[in-house]
């Protein structure tokens, strides 16, 4: 069973997350000049987030528009992943997080997400998301 | 032509003809090298003694950036991916694959750091390439008992006498032996598989950078190989060798996972150095028979050598292809295909075989003489085989791609 009951909760919960990068001016600046954006899917419970410097973060497949890079993961491995218990190189190696788009924009994207894994424990907590 | 019309054949056309122009650029500059200073001093170097290393050489490679291509441009490389690597190598190879496989297996002891994601690593090794001198690097799979063992996940258990890696505080202390290491001899680091102790087999196999100034790093014998000269193949050993926590790539028992991803990630690139051994072997025949006349007409005339030259033609053309499409889904698919590059590579490696056999025999007793060139493109065509997947290995991959249905997308 997932550590997310629902959709609507995991949609919450990476929302967040993704908002808080989005208020990283470092973030912002560079993703702007990368022309980044990026879009998860998540399954198990299925929820699609779509976030660009431009758009902001919203939720929602028919809200998706063309990303340059895609993230595809169950809920339960964004969890993981996001709580520095499963690492990148692992996560991609073994496949249980996919990804679509330019690599190069990939590897430059990694170390731009290090807001997000300082944050994410608490956005979790607050949401009643276990360890 | 109507607008609307060209605008939908523009969105749905494939273009065999144009590379991105950064790849291109680096392209022409990897083809100038090769004609300008590997060719000259080419026939040369394959006959020095096995451990003689032109630095020279690579420094002219390093200037153009074959050392750091694939390293991103925030690190200081040039960020042209292994579509740039692949087609670049190609042209390296069709002059000296020994030289091409110098930058090859340069880039993939960079692999595991570009995949690490972690910018600590990144920012501690990547840097090293763009520096005013080259910097090599190296990976260390293989072992004098474990080879495909190593590679092959099923296998992994049976693997024997494997370098061992504990954890010991802030450290981990590597202990054994690698054998056929390319670059081992003159890397700065190198990305080093050791299984953890107490597992069986290789089933803890994990991943460290190491650099090789370590205490307890020893270098050596380089082997006398038959082909690839110009490139050092070596052992390299490991005796408690303190290498910092931080070092490791992943998670303890994953290293499998990540060499796995990291040969797939560089097939298509030795698959370019394959096509480019294929394309020597083409390019000496094509002008061989073009000028040798028998029987009062040149050999290219003649129905039975023009059907030689046509299939060596085809199967070249169809190498390039094959190594383009697998280069460009690497360039956009994490973790890295495994169908695509494993058939780049098979075929890549059958076909500069086949093709320098040919060659060889369209030249007569002139392709048995050092002096014609084909001799040594046939003893590096053999060589095609061995390193980054055996054609036994690279069928498993395929076959085994070929069962497990398409990917969820």
């Amino acid at each position: 069973m997932s550590v997310f009951p629902s959709s609507e909760m995991a949609a919450q919960v990476f929302s967040s997350l993704f908002t808080v990068l989005l208020e990283d001016d470092d973030f912002v600046v560079r993703a702007r000049q990368e022309g980044l954006s990026v879009r998860l899917v998540h399954t198990k419970p299925d929820c699609e987030i779509f976030v660009s410097p431009q758009g902001g973060v919203r939720i929602g497949e028919e809200q998706a528009g063309p990303a340059a890079i895609t993230l595809r993961m169950s809920c339960d491995t964004a969890h993981a992943l996001w709580m520095g218990r499963l690492l990148v190189p692992v996560a991609i190696a073994t496949g249980r997080l996919r990804i679509r788009g330019r690599v190069a924009k990939v590897l430059e994207l990694v170390p731009m997400l290090r807001p997000a894994f300082d944050r994410y424990p608490d956005i979790a907590a607050a949401a009643g998301i276990g360890a | 032509m109507n607008t609307a019309l060209s605008e939908s054949v523009s969105e749905t056309a494939l273009n065999f003809d144009v590379l991105p122009s950064g790849v291109e650029q680096f392209r022409k500059s990897a083809q100038e090298f090769a004609r300008n200073v590997v060719e000259p001093r080419v026939q040369d170097l394959d006959q020095k003694p096995a451990a003689h290393f032109d630095w020279d050489l690579v420094g002219h490679g390093h200037r153009i950036g074959l050392t750091r291509a694939a390293i991103p441009k925030e690190y200081g490389g040039l960020g042209v991916g292994m579509l740039g690597v692949a087609t670049a190598l190609e042209e390296v190879a069709a002059v000296c694959p020994g030289t091409a496989l110098i930058f090859g297996a340069t880039l993939l002891g960079q692999a595991p750091i570009l995949l690490s994601g972690d910018p600590r690593l990144q920012a501690r090794f990547l840097p090293l390439f763009s520096g005013d001198e080259p910097v090599l690097a190296c990976n260390a799979v293989t072992e004098e008992d474990a080879g495909c063992d190593l590679i092959i996940p099923s296998q992994a258990e049976h693997a024997r006498n494997v370098t061992t890696a504990r954890r010991d505080g802030d450290h981990y202390v590597l202990t054994g032996r690698k054998r056929f290491i390319t670059n081992a001899e003159v890397a700065a680091f190198a990305s080093v598989f050791a299984t953890m102790e107490g597992s069986r087999g290789a089933t803890g196999l994990t991943s460290f950078i190491v650099p090789l100034d370590l205490p307890g790093v020893v270098r050596g014998p380089v082997a006398d190989k038959m082909g690839y000269r110009v490139c050092l193949g070596s052992e390299l050993e490991f005796h408690g060798v303190r290498v910092p926590a931080e070092y490791m790539i992943g998670a303890e028992g994953e290293g499998m996972a990540i060499n796995m991803a990291q040969s797939n990630m560089a097939r298509a690139a030795v698959a370019g150095i394959s096509t480019g051994v294929a394309r020597s072997a083409l390019e000496r025949a094509i002008a061989w028979c073009g000028e040798r006349v028998q029987g009062g007409r040149r050999l290219k005339d003649q129905q039975f050598t023009a059907a030689k030259l046509a299939g060596m033609a085809a199967k070249v053309d169809a190498a390039r292809m094959l190594y383009l499409r697998a280069a460009d889904k690497v360039d956009n698919e994490l973790p890295p295909p495994v169908y695509e590059p494993a058939t780049a590579k098979l075929f890549a490696d059958r076909t500069a075989i086949d093709v320098a056999e040919t060659a060889l025999s369209l030249l007569g007793a002139r392709g048995y003489l050092r002096s014609y060139g084909v001799e040594k493109t046939m003893r590096d065509a053999l060589g095609t085989r061995i390193y980054e997947g055996t054609p036994e290995v690279l069928a498993l991959a395929i076959t085994d791609s070929l069962y497990a249905g398409g990917d969820e997308w």
